[in-house]
């Protein structure tokens, strides 16, 4: 189980004046600031649960992904998983964890991805049976068993990215990071990976947690998820609950002669605002929806958490 | 023992590798044969005026040099492209991976690549060591001579050891290449006998920068009467300077700030 109290991350920040003459100052006289990757977070995700971390770029997301890996040491709080520190990164630790970035990789680019399953099975000490049985399994379903003996960097994206989680999974880990294992590929390959983690999931209960840019990602993968926003936890719950947050709106869509309108207004005002519109434009169509998802979580990222 | 089936992993990759970059091979040799030459016509020139330098004789000279060019081989082809490639690895935010494994992060990325493209160079150097050896006046036993080697190898390490010191500073100051291009600067320290330097700059390279006994002291110890103060030097030198290393890594990945996406 994975369990975080009061985590902040900060940095000193310099700054520079533009152009030459401010890098010239910058040389000998340095402003910093302090700014805080995390701040004060704490969460919880237990075995057998997915957990899905969503935010804007650079809200904090892989910092707490590569803390809870051991990579990045945090400022001040507490994490404990299976009962280790992780930045103390003990042997013990890392042989049951693993980490998928979907932006750096870990398999050698000039060798097949079989060759660099060979070392880390001599790395993880992986008995000869269940490398074995890993890799049988893993390539048939991801589908690529025909791929294992090309050299890597002649894979297509998504090849690589299936070879990087074979790559990842090999050592059976009880706790998994994903950091965006689906940036970057095609509709096809996105489900592919997606219905893989399912199976992988539903096999072997391990812990995970999730970051994805993708929403279909988060929908069908994680059964709670947490916003960070500028480093902070804002929400802690149910993809389903998150409707609610945002107080009951509708949005609106309207055809006119002169071209669409959209409008997201509260509930109680849907029969006020049509009327209104009826009577300022020439309507042709009029639908009323509930906001996406999507939306909802883009006005989360944009503007916090206040009741519109 | 688990670390050396790792460490025939990384030979077979970084073979793979070169066998794709031939041309390499060639350029590669070329250079380092002009580098021998340089290093020991320039010697051959200094013994045209003075029969002794530093205490050597020309054919103890000889045995000296060999000696060095063999370390600078085996640093080449086992450390050095690993040492290059650090400041990169630092900035870039690519020892991620490297550090999620349960082996030593600093083991995995000191011998992670083995130059395969300098290991011709290896033999070049050995034969000179070898030419070295025939035309040395004084008679020696088999035992002395796997002390040399021995001897040559701690210098390797040493060597490792001061050129990571220059690299390890990337952790703090943003850099593109460490200090390594300072190190670079003043390695030649290391080609000539230590006995030359006099003064502050004697201290300077054997205690504070022991660049002069990568293989000054092995050749000491190899030709002149045994004297145990310099194999506790030389030794304990090495020891204290990888504890130094060791110190300054662990600080450094506290510091890590794994540059990202």
């Amino acid at each position: 189980m994975i369990k975080v109290s009061n985590l902040s991350k900060s940095f000193a920040v310099y700054h520079k004046e533009p152009g030459l003459m401010g890098s010239l100052r910058g040389l000998f006289i340095r402003k910093s600031s302090i700014k805080y990757a995390l701040h004060d977070v704490s969460l919880e995700v237990h075995p057998g649960e997915i957990l899905g971390l969503i935010g804007a770029n650079g809200a904090g997301k892989t910092t707490l992904v590569k803390i809870l890996s051991g990579i990045m040491h945090p400022t001040s709080g507490e994490v404990s998983i299976l009962g280790f520190k992780p930045w103390e990164r003990s042997n013990q630790y890392r042989r049951q964890m693993s980490l998928i970035m979907g932006q750096k990789s870990q398999v050698w680019w000039d060798l097949p991805a079989l060759d660099s399953f060979l070392l880390l099975k001599e790395i993880y000490q992986i008995d000869d049976e269940t490398y074995q049985f890993n890799i049988d399994y893993l390539s048939k379903t991801l589908g690529i068993a025909d791929h294992l003996k090309t050299q890597v960097r002649k894979l297509s994206l998504g090849e690589r990215m299936k070879v990087e989680l074979m790559a990842a999974l090999l050592h059976n880990p009880k706790v998994i990071f994903l950091d965006e294992p689906t940036i970057g590929l095609d509709i096809t390959s996105q489900k592919a990976v997606r219905e893989f983690l399912k199976d992988y999931q539903r096999k072997y209960n391990p812990i995970m947690i999730l970051t994805s840019h993708y929403m279909e990602d988060i929908k069908e993968l994680c059964s709670r998820i947490n916003i960070i926003r500028k480093g902070e936890m804002i929400y802690d719950g149910p993809l389903s609950h998150i409707q609610k947050l945002t107080g009951d709106t509708k949005h609106l869509k309207v055809t006119t002669k002169d071209g669409e309108l959209e409008f997201t207004i509260p509930r109680e005002n849907l029969a006020i605002k049509t009327k209104e519109i009826f009577e300022s434009h020439e309507v042709i169509d009029l639908n009323i929806q509930d906001p996406s998802i999507e939306d909802i979580i883009d006005q989360i990222l944009k503007h916090g958490l206040q009741k519109q | 023992m688990r670390y050396l089936t790792l460490y025939k992993y990384f030979l077979r990759f970084s073979f793979t590798k070169a066998m794709e970059f031939r041309l390499d091979f060639f350029f590669r040799i070329v250079m380092d044969i002009i580098y021998y030459a340089v290093n020991i016509l320039f010697f051959h020139v200094i013994y045209l005026h003075t029969p002794m330098l530093a205490g050597w004789t020309q054919d103890q000279m000889i045995i000296f040099i060999a000696g060095y060019l063999l370390c600078d081989a085996l640093n080449m082809t086992i450390f050095s492209n690993n040492v290059w490639w650090l400041p990169q690895f630092i900035n870039r935010g690519d020892l991620d991976y490297y550090l999620i494994r349960p082996v030593s992060p600093l083991f995995f990325l000191s011998l992670r690549e083995f130059a395969a493209n300098s290991f011709v160079n290896l033999f070049v150097a050995i034969g000179f060591f070898i030419y070295a050896l025939t035309q040395y006046q004084t008679p020696f036993e088999w035992y002395q001579l796997t002390f040399y080697l021995l001897m040559l190898f701690n210098g390797v390490l040493l060597q490792f050891c001061i050129q990571l010191l220059f690299v390890l500073p990337t952790f703090w100051i943003q850099s593109q290449r460490g200090l390594l291009d300072f190190f670079y600067a003043i390695s030649f320290a290391g080609e000539r006998p230590d006995r030359i330097y006099k003064g502050i700059v004697r201290i300077l390279f054997t205690y504070v920068v022991p660049l002069s006994l990568i293989a000054s002291y092995p050749a000491r110890l190899f030709m002149d009467p045994f004297d145990s103060w310099t194999l506790i030097q030389f030794i304990g030198i090495t020891i204290v300077f990888w504890g130094i290393v060791l110190t300054i890594w662990k600080k450094g990945l506290r510091s890590y700030s794994s540059a990202s996406s």
